[in-house]
């Protein structure tokens, strides 16, 4: 099995390259291709050459190598390991790992290979993506001087750096496909099959409660009063005891990132391999395991994928009405998809009341004990949340026309006005996005109060309020610009679950993303610009307040301009070519 | 006349030039006709159902719904059709009965709920109704696409390969339904490669090859076209004929 895997893995990479190359004769690739290799180039080996050239004058490395230094943050992100490691039985991957092509399942499934060789193959067939992933992440993420602290010229140490990312991936992938795996066998009806898939579940909570404990009684008891104070608090407690064993696989997987020597480097990643080969080993173990059991998890007897994002059939309180306007009926449509796909309705109802909870009891704690550096990390937690919510959000959460693309043939049969599609596609993110937005918002509000202590009220409460009214029409700008692209440029926009990948790929992204931020701030630099002068006109007279009316005035003229922006796209959307929409590989 | 084509072309580009799907088609299809359009791989005919859809634009030429053009009234030209294509592509995250509600939404169905029983009906999709199409059969799943196109009236019909994946009592149901819309007054194309079906149901057949329709009328009067006298009257052999495959299969059979 292992020739034939390398076989197809080879011929795949082969005919993969050929079929991109053969690409560049469509000018959308070539394009693509120049903008991709002139950001390499100016990116990567501009930087790289441009170290080279000053390191006779850089020096020792830096204090922030130090051996003090080094150990903190390997066990800060071995902490952080960990806590990767538990959300992923909160949030679950796709379990990658289990994922066959159709040719594989047609072709290799009834072929005389045991099961695990199928896994072996498909864990190897993954390679090649990883080793890309790692030298990409090695080269543009190393620090400048992280190669002078291993003590090798500039491209070594990025190699280093890149074995040690591609055991990180290939041991995150991995364990996500196991903890897939074993979630959809935590209520089976086998006993045996049940303490296989909770022993891994057990023992990350063992180990989130032997560190997560003594933590936040510490820093309960005697909040830190600077980020500073709180890394150095937790590298002290995790040093030593049973929070230092338990988290001793989590900081081997990191500790290659932060060794001063190739020697320490060599023994490091000796360490980092065993945990992979671990990993790799429980998860060819207890799929094995289950395969013998014969316990497939219930969704899978249906004939429908494991997969955890593959919707459910649940029962959503929630009709479509049989009369009404075009924009409310996508509304419906792209809800059903995300309460189908997720487990928002099952999470919201308890987390919503514990996260009010656990807000306004964390401020009232604060308040008491004048622990303004816990509320000030909260605060900017929370206006992270937010940002990110309202920033990246739109360009993450495709439930949209770009994730219509794929339905496209079926759409474009609707007697609908092109105009209220494009509005109607956009309506639910939008929605949805502003509530998790308006909630973290709300979070940073009530986090302000011990946080900010000498701002006044009316400054906090309007500065808030300026937000929640920006937050809208933020997000909206950011779909439409976005599905705009969808429209305008459809071949660029991929379709599916597969992304395309290569250099012509990674320039669309790039033209895209600046064309995208360049919309952004066309479309709403007029808003802008109008609630700053009305700001600055009457600050003066009326005080913090006036910001609430400025930001309305930016909302209103942010609406029009979408109303008018979604109309003049819709004559875009009956014109797109169904040829050219992104095709996969 | 329900469905009318007016030298309609369709271009696509291609990596080694523009490359001419279909090639100048005009045809009429009246309100209660069946219209099989067959024709060998490749001959343009899923080009053409899902130009007539609305799905892709026609790079020149004129295609009527009920009169309404395709481009420049878009809007009524769909509502009076219904596609039902071969691969039946459904929103993944919908039920049966959410897919038909959406339907009826779309197209403005006044009697839904009696309909869509009806039609589940008819289609055995009876128990399916909470399914969503990941838990269907492939046959189930094109009968859900059926019934999306039948639940409103619409004037013309197109059917693209209406019986893949349906099993036999499915097969018999789906013809009787398509000989009843035809009766109803529906303008309906079917595009099939069993011509066994198409000479049973279709009133008038159009046989197409590299983008060009080569003949046109029904199974009789192309049987008595005069270079297709000695194909007989059967559709099978006159489609090898016409598509010059005759030869072909009896040079391999005197081979064999």
């Amino acid at each position: 099995m292992l020739s034939a895997s390398l076989y197809i893995i080879l011929c795949s990479a082969k005919n993969r390259v050929r079929a991109r190359l053969r690409r560049l004769r469509e000018p959308r690739y070539l394009v693509g291709a120049i903008a991709g290799v002139a950001y390499l180039y100016f990116a990567v080996f501009m930087r790289i050459g441009a170290r080279r050239a000053t390191r006779p004058g850089a020096g020792p490395p830096p204090e922030l190598f130090a051996g003090s230094f080094q150990g903190i943050a390997t066990i800060v992100a071995g902490v952080v390991m960990l806590v990767l490691a538990a959300l992923t039985w909160v949030f679950p991957s796709n379990g990658a790992m289990f994922e066959f092509s159709a040719a594989e399942t047609n072709l290799l499934f009834p072929a005389p290979v045991t099961r695990r060789q199928l896994l072996i193959h498909r864990l190897m067939r993954s390679q090649l993506g990883f080793l890309f992933a790692s030298c990409a992440a090695a080269f543009v993420i190393t620090a400048p001087r992280l190669s002078g602290a291993l003590g090798l010229g500039s491209v070594a140490a990025r190699l280093l750096r890149a074995i040690a990312f591609w055991v990180l991936f290939v041991t995150l992938r991995v364990y996500s496909s196991g903890v897939t795996l074993a979630r959809a066998r935590l209520t089976s009806s086998d006993p045996r099959m049940r303490r296989i898939a909770w022993t891994p579940l057990v023992a990350i909570a063992a180990a989130v409660t032997a560190v997560g404990v003594p933590l936040v009684r510490s820093l309960s008891s005697q909040p830190p009063r600077s980020l500073r104070q709180t890394v150095a608090r937790i590298s002290e407690l995790t040093a030593t005891g049973a929070p230092r064993i338990m988290l001793a696989p989590f900081v081997s997987l990191v500790r290659p990132f932060f060794t001063d020597g190739l020697g320490s480097y060599l023994i490091a990643l000796v360490g980092a391999l065993a945990v992979t080969a671990v990993t790799i080993g429980w998860v060819l173990w207890s799929d094995e395991a289950f395969q013998n059991g014969g316990d497939e998890p219930a969704q899978s007897r249906e004939g429908r994928s494991s997969v955890p994002n593959a919707p459910r059939a649940r029962v959503i309180p929630w009709r479509l009405r049989l009369t009404g306007r075009v924009e409310t009926l996508f509304l419906w449509k792209n809800g059903m998809q995300t309460l189908r796909t997720t487990d928002l309705m099952t999470v919201l109802p308890y987390a919503f009341p514990a996260v009010v909870l656990a807000v306004v009891g964390a401020t009232a704690r604060m308040s008491a004990l004048g622990a303004r550096g816990p509320a000030v990390g909260f605060a900017v937690a929370s206006l992270l949340v937010a940002a990110f919510c309202a920033l990246i959000g739109p360009q993450m959460m495709r439930s949209d026309l770009r994730g219509d693309l794929i339905h496209l043939d079926l759409l474009k049969t609707w007697p609908v006005k092109a105009s209220a599609v494009i509005r109607g596609q956009i309506l639910w993110p939008i929605a949805l996005l502003t509530l998790f937005t308006w909630g973290a918002l709300a979070c940073g509000t009530v986090f302000s109060a011990p946080a900010f202590p000498r701002w006044t009220l009316a400054w906090r409460l309007s500065l808030s309020a300026l937000a929640f009214v920006l937050a809208p029409a933020l997000i909206a700008a950011k779909f439409t610009v976005h599905n705009a692209a969808a429209v305008l440029f459809p071949a660029w926009v991929p379709t599916g679950r597969q992304r395309p990948r290569g250099l012509d790929a990674m320039g669309q992204r790039l033209i895209l993303f600046a064309g995208v931020m360049l919309s952004l701030i066309v479309l709403v630099g007029p808003g802008a610009i109008a609630g700053g002068i009305v700001t600055f006109a009457f600050l003066r007279l009326i005080g913090p307040v006036i910001l609430v009316p400025a930001g309305l005035v930016c909302l209103a003229i942010v609406a029009v301009e979408l109303a008018l922006v979604t109309e003049m796209l819709g004559g875009a959307y009956e014109r797109i070519d169904l040829s050219q929409v992104e095709r996969s590989e | 006349m329900s469905l009318s084509i007016r030298h309609f072309t369709r271009t696509y580009a291609v990596a080694g030039g523009p490359f001419t799907a279909v090639d100048d088609l005009s045809m009429d299809v009246g309100a209660g006709e069946i219209v099989g359009l067959i024709g060998p791989n490749g001959a343009g005919k899923t080009t053409t159902l899902r130009s007539v859809a609305g799905i892709l634009r026609p790079t020149s030429g004129h295609i009527a719904i009920d009169g309404h053009d395709l481009v420049s009234d878009s809007i009524a030209a769909k509502q009076r059709l219904a596609f039902m294509p071969d691969e039946p592509h459904l929103f993944e995250y919908l039920t049966v009965e959410e897919h038909l509600r959406l339907m009826a939404r779309i197209y403005g169905v006044d009697d839904f709920e009696r309909r869509a029983r009806a039609l589940i009906e008819e289609l055995e999709l009876t128990g399916k109704e909470r399914s969503l199409p990941g838990e269907l059969s492939r046959g189930m799943r094109q009968k859900v696409v059926i019934a999306c196109g039948l639940v409103r009236n619409a004037s013309t019909l197109l059917f693209d390969e209406p019986l893949t994946g349906l099993d036999p009592v499915g097969i018999r149901r789906m013809r009787e339904t398509i000989v009843g819309r035809a009766k109803a007054g529906a303008c309906i194309v079917v595009s099939s490669h069993l011509l066994h079906l198409v000479q049973e149901v279709c009133t008038r057949v159009i046989i197409m090859d590299h983008g060009r329709k080569i003949a046109d009328g029904t199974v009789a009067e192309l049987a008595s076209r005069a270079d297709l006298t000695a194909a007989g009257s059967s559709l099978e052999q006159i489609f090898m004929r016409v598509t010059g495959h005759d030869v072909e299969v009896g040079s391999s059979k005197s081979e064999v």
